[in-house]
């Protein structure tokens, strides 16, 4: 595993002002993201994990501290370097999946190469052969509301990988699945992270975390708590 | 992001919300054909008079006036319309030709029917220019002195024929009652058997002393002295006969504003009515008597004075040059492109008021745009949160939501056109079958040129890309954390 950083976070805050009240959903983190390795943040309900995944994208803008991108702080990028960032970049996925409605499972994940400069023919080309290789291949023409969860998520993982980013956040991407289809995804995740990518996985199962990614960073209230590696001498699943 | 992207997609969402589509696009539509028909309703009547100005050759055709003298004091002489000025007329650059209004009244008998008219002598080369070639039976004259006439329609139809060919090569036979200055003068010295003699031999001599008594009879006898001369003038008269062959009949009397006289004859077959003396109307004789002709020899050409001269000029030459070197010479003018020039102006302010009723029902329509677009954001809150976190930049939400609404104008306005088209087809359509109900020649009132398409195509999608301004500014700005929460 190579120890050069990708992404890092220093002393990173982010707070919501609620009236007279000011809720600190980040209150100085600071991480670091190593290049190919696969992350886990843990922490409860409204620990800050998803305004940490969101600032890491470029999707939000601290209140203070900076995320670097190989030493370049996100918050000196223009509006639109940042939307190249994610265009070419970075994949996400949700607990809600969140694909377009009416969209098919084909066009939700074209989608994703409308912002990368991906000519339209090799769109569909390289739309289809993910969904192939995701064993989508007779779900392609579906909408979302005729596909099971299971489904839609890895549906929403096409559409994260397709352009090949170099980063994969997914937050909570089995918070919505039952046992055989969160450990698919999981098992997705685990065979891309050894195929290179990079992949920051936030959930609330320290379990699952700890069974499966290399090191995980303990939330709670906005601040980490614990961090380090979970399974020190770990082979990686046949 | 390129373009056809942005319509692929926007045709996909439109396509999805059919029922507020066709809603939001109807208000564009119906707001389209009411400027394309009110407009075209402008420009069409526009079309017809400038059509029948050309065909007409009006717009090279310029009648030219002696000046009014602006008060009495004015002791310059204004410039005389003789032949010096004829020739002086033709020589500006540009003037095909130049001939007089040279009219007479005539007794006239075409078949059965016996009427009174005025007839025109015009040279063969007037009659060639398109006032009056423009002929809806037979052809001109042959030359100058051909036996021939061509008379319009207004005269065919008073005479009682129905069909202006049916009257080619018919027999017209004009009567001039001519008066002559000597029988005037004859019955000065005897009138009613009485001669001036018996009336000197009236006045008491005596009495003259007596300054009433004086005026009196010098009044008496100015007043006598003109009755005798003019019962004389109108009752000594003789009669000059011609006849003359039909060879064409013309359009109405009137053309626009300009009175073209029933009976049009070749110039050298006139003169030899004219130059017997004068017509039977009184009023030539005063008009004679005030430009100082009476006693002229009436067929010496030279000393003739016109009241107007009509001027045909090549219609390559702007009409201003020409009406500057005529006023210049101390003339005035009438010409209809001058005429046109105003009624241009006011189909402008026409048009103008046409179009501003039809911008107001766009702008009703545009309101539409930004109803559906802004309740549109709405609903696609979650998409466009979706759509930044794949790296989709404000601009390019921008534009989708901007050629969103293109795509309603786009939709909106060909489909107005079409709809404004075919409502003025239909309502010409009706208007026609009334006017040939009516007797009237029918006409179309309304026409589509290409700058009323262009003009609409580029209102239509113009005011409904602005009206998509404020919802793409919107859309652009959501937030994409907010979007994409989860619940
Ligand atoms: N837009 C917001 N306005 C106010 N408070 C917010 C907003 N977004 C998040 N929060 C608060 O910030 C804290 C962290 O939220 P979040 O990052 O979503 O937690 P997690 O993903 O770990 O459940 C929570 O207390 C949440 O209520
Ligand atoms: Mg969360």
């Amino acid at each position: 595993m190579s120890s050069e950083t990708f992404l890092s976070s220093i002393e990173l805050c982010r707070y919501y002002h609620r009236g007279p009240q000011t809720v600190r959903a980040l209150d100085g983190v600071t991480i670091t993201v190593a290049r190919g390795e696969f992350l886990s943040i843990v922490g409860s309900s409204g620990s800050g994990k998803t305004t940490l995944l969101n600032l890491l994208a470029g999707l939000d803008t601290p209140t203070a501290g900076v995320v670097e991108l190989g030493g370049v702080p996100l918050t000196s990028m223009s509006r639109r370097q940042l939307s190249a960032y994610r265009a070419h970049k970075v994949g996400m996925i949700f607990q809600s999946f969140n694909l377009i409605s009416h969209y098919t499972a084909l066009q939700n994940v074209e989608t994703a190469l409308y912002f990368n400069g991906t000519a339209p023919n090799e769109r569909r080309r390289l739309s289809t052969q993910i969904l192939e290789q995701l064993g989508l291949a007779d779900r392609m023409t579906h909408r979302p509301a005729d596909l099971s969860g299971g489904e839609q998520q890895r549906v929403a993982v096409a559409r994260a990988i397709v352009k090949s980013p170099e980063i994969l956040f997914a937050d909570e991407p089995t918070g919505n699945l039952d046992f055989e289809n969160a450990e698919a995804i999981v098992n997705l995740l685990m065979k891309l992270n050894r195929d290179g990518l990079t992949i920051v996985l936030v959930t609330h199962n320290l379990e699952m975390a700890q069974h499966y990614t290399q090191r995980t960073i303990r939330m709670q209230y906005g601040r980490v708590i614990q961090s380090g590696s979970t399974k020190t001498a770990e082979q990686p699943l046949p | 992001m390129t373009l056809r992207d942005l319509i692929v997609i926007s045709t996909g969402n439109l396509w999805r919300m059919k029922l507020r589509t066709l809603l939001t696009t109807s208000g564009v539509l119906i707001a389209i054909a009411a400027f394309v028909s009110m407009l075209s309703f402008g420009a069409g009547n526009q079309e017809q008079i400038n059509n029948e100005f050309n065909k007409l050759g009006l717009f090279s055709t310029m009648q030219v006036y002696p000046k009014n003298k602006e008060n009495i004091s004015d002791t310059t002489t204004a410039a005389k319309l003789d032949q010096r000025a004829l020739e002086r007329l033709a020589a500006v650059p540009g003037v095909n030709i130049v001939y007089p209004y040279d009219a007479f009244s005539v007794t006239a008998r075409l078949g059965d029917s016996v009427l009174s008219a005025k007839a025109q002598a015009l040279p063969i080369a007037a009659v060639q220019t398109k006032l009056f070639s423009n002929l809806s039976a037979g052809g001109a004259f042959d030359s100058n002195n051909s036996h021939e006439a061509i008379i319009s329609t207004d005269f065919v139809k008073k005479a009682g024929f129905t069909s202006p060919d049916s009257i080619i090569g018919k027999r017209l036979v004009l009567s001039v009652r001519v008066s002559v200055i000597d029988s005037g003068l004859a019955h000065i010295l005897v009138d009613r058997g009485e001669t001036v003699l018996d009336r000197i031999r009236r006045i008491h001599l005596d009495s003259l002393v007596n300054k009433e008594y004086r005026s009196k009879v010098l009044r008496g006898e100015v007043n006598e002295t003109i009755r005798r001369f003019l019962n004389g003038f109108i009752n000594a008269q003789s009669v000059v006969n011609d006849t003359l062959r039909v060879c064409g009949v013309r359009g109405p009397d009137r053309v626009g504003r300009m009175r073209i006289e029933s009976i049009i004859i070749p110039a050298s077959t006139a003169a030899r009515f004219s130059s017997s003396g004068f017509g039977g109307n009184p009023s030539e004789i005063f008009s004679a008597m005030s430009s100082g002709t009476l006693f002229e020899r009436t067929n010496d050409a030279s000393g003739k004075t016109y009241s107007q001269v009509t001027i045909d000029f090549d219609p390559k030459v702007i009409y201003k040059s020409i009406r500057d070197s005529v006023e210049a010479m101390g003339f005035r003018t009438f010409s209809f492109a001058a005429e046109f020039e105003q009624i241009q102006r006011a189909f402008l302010y026409i048009d103008l008021a046409l179009g501003v009723i039809g911008l107001i029902a766009l702008l009703t329509a545009s309101l539409g745009i930004v109803n559906t677009m802004v309740m549109s954001i709405t609903e696609r809150r979650r998409e466009i949160g979706v759509l930044k976190s794949l790296g989709a930049d404000e601009l390019d939400i921008r534009w989708l939501f901007l050629v969103e609404s293109g795509v309603i104008g786009i939709l909106g306005t060909v489909a107005g056109i079409l709809f404004g088209w075919t409502i003025t087809r239909i309502v010409s359509a009706i208007a026609q079958a009334y006017m040939k109900n009516q007797g009237i020649p029918p006409v179309d009132v309304f026409a589509l040129p290409a700058w009323l398409i262009l003009i609409a195509l580029s209102v239509g999608v113009g005011v409904s890309v602005v009206a998509g301004f404020y919802p793409a500014a919107r859309a652009a700005r959501v937030d994409a954390v907010e979007a994409l929460r989860n619940d």
